[in-house]
């Protein structure tokens, strides 16, 4: 469940955050959201990653349908990638990584200070 | 464990955030260019989904409105002419920034900045030309003489300022995100920069390779293969124009001697082959409706983001629309609603070298006459990206700048020549020429606008509502006598002078000619009866003699009429030369089955350079090996010279075949123009067998593969290549490989104005958008877009609108 929270939650910062701010003061933004949300080591990397990677997929997809632009093809000529596509692939890619440190750091930082909870009430 | 697995992961993290932050080597950062949101997936959004309704510009009188037409061309409607030029200056920039930096960058000698040491030497030969310095005396000229003109330059730069302030990350040009920069503020200073860098591309001087070539050839030989006027001169101003004035023309002073050694330096670069222009007008007894009509076509590097940028300017005073330089004020090719103008490169030599003599080493002072004079010191601070900041000393004398002296471009330890150029005079002031021009309302205030102008000398064609036509040789030009700044001349002398300056009234020009239009295409501007000394080494000998011809023969002419000639393809060095060269070719080669089938396709050749045409390829290589195994030997004396041009190179080859100058020494027997002929003609056997291996079709434009390049043109995917296009060197429709029309215009002067342009490229600088090459397949085939006055009401055919205030 907290995984799918993270993911999701995680995936509508970076689209409405990063559209007013740069993509390090979203990973900032991720990894805080980790810590609250505390989903496991695992669930925060890949939860972080899948929600930077697919906003950063999607905003590709979205803004490639809409203008029908031969920029993306024209930049995967001059950076040596072939085509837009492999552009795409790299920007979501990169997302991923980006954000799945950032997860994971989140989930870290919140094992890290949290003390075992001991005196709670576990049924 | 904890501790150690969230403190490597914070330092991968950052490290990361970091590293994707850097730029490596000449990969820009990758994070900020692949953020979709900030990134140049931003820049793939055309301006019209981008249409805002109302922008903030401070410092406005009144709010300005600009409407866009379906070609994204911005009509401006101000109140004002400083709101006026502020808004020019915004709305270009919104639409034109990253090229018009770029540009004066380069003018500026500031290349290196960006792409490091590759680009240092050009830098320093472009700051050791003189041309920021030129700059600078401008803008000291307007502060003192012309305060209005440059408050409305300092409302351009705001403008351009206020846009870049309000630049955000998504918006900025994609080449900055690519070369990862960022713009810097705009200044009165880059637009005066922006004209000099004209004159740059479009003045030229062959003092150097005149120079060898006296010695070489000896004075009379120099003057038998380089004439100063051809013998069938048809020149801009018509023949029978009578100079009714006291010339000034200075006399020849005795026995001066000129520097004599042979010089090895490297010739400086040269505007290209194929940089020229047509322009002309035809009065009303000549055209259909009775209505003046005026063309122009400048032909310049086939460049994208385009040079030209079209706008419509309008206060309630006046209204002008036509082509606009990024990065000057107001149009520069263009009509309103009274007057049209346009230019064509008026070359003649301007640009002269002397011989500079130093006292010593320090080069402190200079010879001149009996004293020596003091010189000055510029110090030429250049930052070259990734390596410390280069410092070059040029000196300066009062006739330039030393271009060539022992540290640069030079093997010579002793040579130091100073370059004496009009851009280096502050006295001038093209800026103000263009407002003036702009607003104009008939021939009196097209001639008081050309008062100021300098340089690059232009032929400014002109027409008006009232029915007149006029033509006017506009620039600055020495007073010098016969064949003086022909060849190097000695700085130490004071006789080599410049004598002054040609008087404005005496500047060669005509108005309503009998003949019942004006025309100019780069050719000589007047015949051997203008009492003035006039000398250029690249004069165009053919498509003057086609235009003037098929004007000549017109009647009843239209506006179609007159886009079909900007478009007209005859070749008519072809036309005057194959006939020679398979005269001479006298069936050579002709058992070879690929000879005879080259020899069908020239002989059922009509001499139209049309895209399919096969013979336009096969004679353009004939002639070019031809002429270069004809002058080879010249060439090859180990000194930079320059070539007889093809008009006499075919002169000679028709009438004297047996000229001694086709003797090959190097080879037994004797050589005649036959000789070459064939020689010629086995070189076109090889680049065909090898083309046709290759490529298969050899159509013309298959062959010639016009090319429009980005600025940076190892941003291939941003250029547009091998568009299918006819035309060539010395043919009206100029488009060759890489140079060509860059701007076409037609306006008809009736009760309304009528008129049509087109340009290479696209009203947008943004290679991600539709507006930015959309232009192209039009151009190519030769057809225009409607460019009428509109009114701030006009409803049709409207993009989008924005309120500035």
């Amino acid at each position: 469940m907290k995984f799918l929270l993270f993911t999701l939650l995680s995936t509508l910062v970076v689209v409405f955050l990063n559209s007013v701010a740069p993509y390090w003061v979203v990973m900032i933004a991720v990894t805080v959201l980790a810590a609250l949300i505390r989903p496991s080591n695992w669930g925060g990397f890949l939860g972080g990653g899948l929600g930077m990677g697919v906003a950063w997929l999607g905003q590709t997809l979205y803004i490639s349908a809409v203008t029908s632009s031969t920029l993306p093809d024209k930049m995967g000529a001059i950076m040596g990638l072939g085509s837009g596509l492999s552009l795409m692939v790299l920007t979501a890619v990169l997302g991923f990584i980006l954000g799945g440190c950032s997860g994971l750091l989140g989930v870290l930082f919140r094992n890290l200070v949290q003390k075992k909870p001991t005196d709670v009430y576990l049924g | 464990m904890k501790y150690l697995s969230f403190i490597s992961t914070l330092i991968i993290t950052c490290a990361l955030g970091v590293l994707v932050a850097l730029p490596f080597g000449q990969i820009p950062p990758i994070a900020p260019l692949l953020d979709p949101n900030h990134g140049f997936w931003q820049n793939s959004f055309s301006e019209d989904q981008l249409a805002e309704e109302s922008l903030d510009l401070e410092n406005l009188n009144a709010s300005v409105e600009v409407v866009y037409d379906e070609q994204l061309i911005p009509h401006i409607y101000a109140e004002n002419e400083l709101d006026l030029y502020r808004a020019q200056g915004y709305i270009t920039a919104k639409h034109r920034l990253w090229q018009m930096e770029f540009q004066t960058r380069a003018a500026a000698g500031r290349l290196a900045e960006l792409v490091g040491p590759m680009a240092l030497e050009l830098d320093r030969m472009t700051r050791r030309k003189g041309l920021a310095y030129g700059a600078e005396l401008g803008i000291a000229y307007l502060q003192k003489e012309d305060p209005a003109t440059l408050a409305l330059v300092e409302a351009y730069s705001d403008g351009v300022n206020q846009y870049i302030n309000q630049l955000t990350d998504a918006r900025l040009p994609v080449e900055y995100k690519i070369l990862n920069y960022k713009p810097e503020a705009w200044s009165a200073y880059k637009s005066l920069l922006l004209l000099k860098y004209m004159s740059d591309m479009l003045v030229g001087d062959r003092d150097l390779e005149y120079s060898n070539l006296k010695k070489i050839l000896g004075k009379a030989n120099l003057d038998r293969l380089y004439p100063d006027f051809p013998s069938d001169n048809d020149p801009v101003i018509e023949k029978e124009r009578v100079w009714d004035f006291q010339s000034l023309y200075p006399a020849k002073p005795d026995s001066l001697t000129y520097p004599e050694e042979t010089l090895q330096l490297e010739a400086l670069a040269q505007p290209t082959e194929g940089t020229g222009s047509n322009n002309w007008a035809v009065s009303g007894k000549k055209t259909k409706n009775g209505h003046p009509i005026l063309a122009n076509d400048p032909h310049l590097s086939l460049n994208l983001p385009s040079l030209w940028y079209s706008m419509q300017l309008s206060t309630p005073q006046h209204t002008v629309k036509g082509a606009t330089l990024p990065g000057a004020l107001g149009v520069i090719s263009g009509f309103n609603e009274y007057i049209a103008w346009g230019v064509t490169n008026a070359t003649k030599d301007t640009r002269d070298w002397y011989k500079i003599t130093f006292q010593d080493a320090s080069r402190k002072a200079y010879k001149y006459g009996e004293e020596w004079k003091n010189s000055e010191f510029r110090i030429e601070e250049i930052k070259v990206k990734g390596e410390e900041v280069f410092l070059d000393t040029v000196v300066y004398t009062h006739y330039g700048p030393v271009v060539y002296d022992k540290s640069f471009k030079s093997d010579r330890q002793d040579v130091n020549f100073a370059l004496r150029w009009i851009v280096h005079q502050g006295t001038s002031n093209e800026q103000k020429t263009f407002l003036q021009m702009n607003k104009a309302t008939n021939h009196a205030g097209y001639t008081e606008a050309l008062k100021d102008y300098a340089a690059p000398a232009q032929n400014f064609v002109f027409a008006s509502k009232t029915g007149d036509i006029a033509m006017r040789i506009q620039g600055k030009f020495p007073l010098k006598w016969k064949e003086q700044g022909k060849f190097f001349m000695d700085g130490a002398d004071p006789r080599m002078e410049w004598q002054g300056y040609i008087p404005f009234e005496h500047n060669a020009n005509t108005l309503n000619p009998e003949r019942g239009f004006v025309s100019s295409a780069n050719q000589h501007p007047v015949d051997s009866t203008y009492p003035y000394y006039t000398f250029d080494h690249s004069f165009e000998h053919y498509r003057n003699r086609r235009l003037n011809s098929k004007l000549t023969a017109m009647d009843q002419i239209t506006v179609e009429d007159m886009k079909a000639l900007q478009y007209d393809s005859y070749n008519l060095q072809a036309a005057e030369s194959l006939p020679v060269l398979l005269n001479l070719l006298a069936g050579y080669g002709a058992s070879s089955k690929e000879a005879q089938k080259y020899i069908a396709d020239l002989k059922g050749w009509d001499y139209f350079a049309d895209p399919a045409k096969k013979g336009q390829t096969l004679y353009s290589i004939w002639f070019a090996e031809t002429a270069e195994s004809v002058w080879r030997e010249l060439m090859d004396q180990g000194a930079p010279v320059v070539r007889p041009n093809n008009y006499q190179t075919i002169a000679l080859m028709r009438d004297t075949p047996e000229d001694a100058v086709f003797d090959v020494h190097m080879a037994a027997g004797i050589q005649t123009a036959q000789y070459h002929v064939q020689v010629g003609f086995d070189s076109l056997l090889v680049a065909m067998k090898k083309w046709e291996a290759e490529e298969g079709d050899y159509g013309w434009a298959d062959y010639k593969k016009t090319t429009i390049q980005h600025l940076v043109p190892t941003f291939k995917a941003f250029s547009v290549q091998d568009v299918y296009t006819g035309g060539g060197v010395g043919i009206l429709n100029a488009t060759g490989s890489r140079h060509g029309a860059s701007w076409r215009m037609v306006v008809e002067l009736g009760p309304t104005m009528k008129a049509f342009g087109i340009y290479p490229g696209g009203q947008s600088g943004n290679p991600g958008s539709r507006f930015y090459d959309n232009f192209i397949p039009i151009w190519a085939k030769g057809d225009y877009v409607d460019f009428g006055l509109k009114k701030k009401e006009d409803q049709k055919g409207v993009l989008f609108k924005t309120i500035l205030n």
